[in-house]
């Protein structure tokens, strides 16, 4: 475990990452790139970094993986129907607080 | 004079409502975030340093994944959020192209600390060339609701109870299902690529010698790289995001 001094210098040298990536592009890079597979590369990056980032981290996210499967459900099936952000985080989570009462009443 | 001051005002004023939502969207994301950051042991002042100087929920759950996980390096940190926002290369690129006279080199630093995922979509969205007063009024409640979302976060997570906490566990990557699923939705491609990172990113969890030997954080990188490799290949992308070709 890192102390919370490191950890301060970690998040100094991520938030200097953040600028150079969101910055710098804005003042130096005005032309389109024009390789095609860089192109290409750089563009399924977000998607498969988000992926890898949600799977199978959401199934732990919850306090139990049968809540946390139907709120992933219900998520996909929400952002499917092409609604907001809002409503999608919204309504799965509360659908995972829903099934855990549920579950706990169950149990009961 | 006069009438150029009303002229940004109304454009701030007009990219302060468009970004309304995605600062309400951002609350409970952010939230989501603080409480993850209590619940890892970091302090209070700890985690309002970091919202504030990390503008990214990605890129904060990515910190504290590894942070829970006991990585000490300072390196794998930095190479997480460095893979991570190889995105925003990419997004500069193309709004770039949209930016009217008034983003000079202040402006253009501006605008980029403000930047993140969802204002870059809104703003490809407005017709037109884009002028400083909007971006920076779009700009403007995101970064307010991040910054609310993740102070009330980690002021409350001890106040409230275990359902609200386990329900709210949920948010962040409920938030990058929001964004995956649309563009799978739109394009055969992306879907295809988001199936392979999906299982690719389960095969590595479940192989025991990388589990034990790599962090949290090498799996991404490892899972985002072959995966777009494998989707450049196989997909080479003709034009990058939305047309810009008004030239």
């Amino acid at each position: 475990m890192m102390s919370s001094q490191q950890f301060l210098y970690a998040v100094f040298g991520m938030a200097a990452v953040m600028v150079v990536f969101k910055v710098v592009p804005l003042l130096f890079f005005k032309k389109k790139i024009k390789n095609k597979f860089l192109n290409s590369f750089l563009a399924y990056i977000p998607y498969a970094v988000l992926t890898s980032m949600t799977f199978p981290e959401i199934f732990r996210s919850t306090s139990s993986v049968f809540s946390a499967t139907i709120g992933t459900i219900v998520a996909i099936a929400i952002a499917y129907c092409g609604q907001s952000l809002i409503v999608v985080i919204l309504s799965s989570s509360a659908v995972v607080f829903i099934v855990e009462q549920i579950m706990r009443m169950l149990a009961n | 004079m006069g009438e150029v001051s009303t002229d940004k005002k109304k454009g701030y004023m007009h990219g302060f409502k468009d970004g309304i939502p995605i600062g309400l969207g951002y609350i409970p994301v952010s939230m989501a975030c603080g409480i993850a950051a209590a619940k890892a042991g970091l302090s209070f002042g700890m985690s309002e340093i970091m919202s504030i100087l990390m503008y990214t929920g990605s890129g904060q759950a990515a910190a504290l994944n590894l942070f829970v996980g006991g990585e000490t390096a300072i390196i794998m940190y930095v190479i997480t959020l460095f893979v991570m926002n190889c995105r925003y290369m990419l997004f500069s690129m193309s709004i770039a192209q949209k930016f009217d006279k008034s983003m000079g080199t202040l402006q253009r630093i501006g605008f980029g600390l403000l930047n993140t995922d969802e204002v870059f979509g809104m703003a490809m969205k407005e017709k037109g060339l884009l002028g400083f007063p909007y971006l920076l009024g779009l700009g403007t409640a995101p970064y307010i609701g991040f910054v609310l979302g993740n102070t009330i976060g980690a002021c409350f997570t001890n106040l409230l109870p275990a359902a609200i906490t386990s329900a709210l566990g949920i948010m962040l990557p409920a938030m990058f299902i929001s964004i995956i699923v649309p563009s799978a939705k739109e394009s055969k491609p992306v879907l295809i690529v988001v199936l392979i990172a999906l299982v690719l990113s389960f095969v590595l969890e479940c192989i025991p010698f990388i589990k034990e030997n790599l962090t949290s954080g090498w799996t991404i990188i490892i899972c985002a790289i072959v995966t777009s490799l494998i989707g450049a290949i196989a997909f080479p992308v003709e034009e990058m995001g939305e047309s810009t070709d008004d030239e």
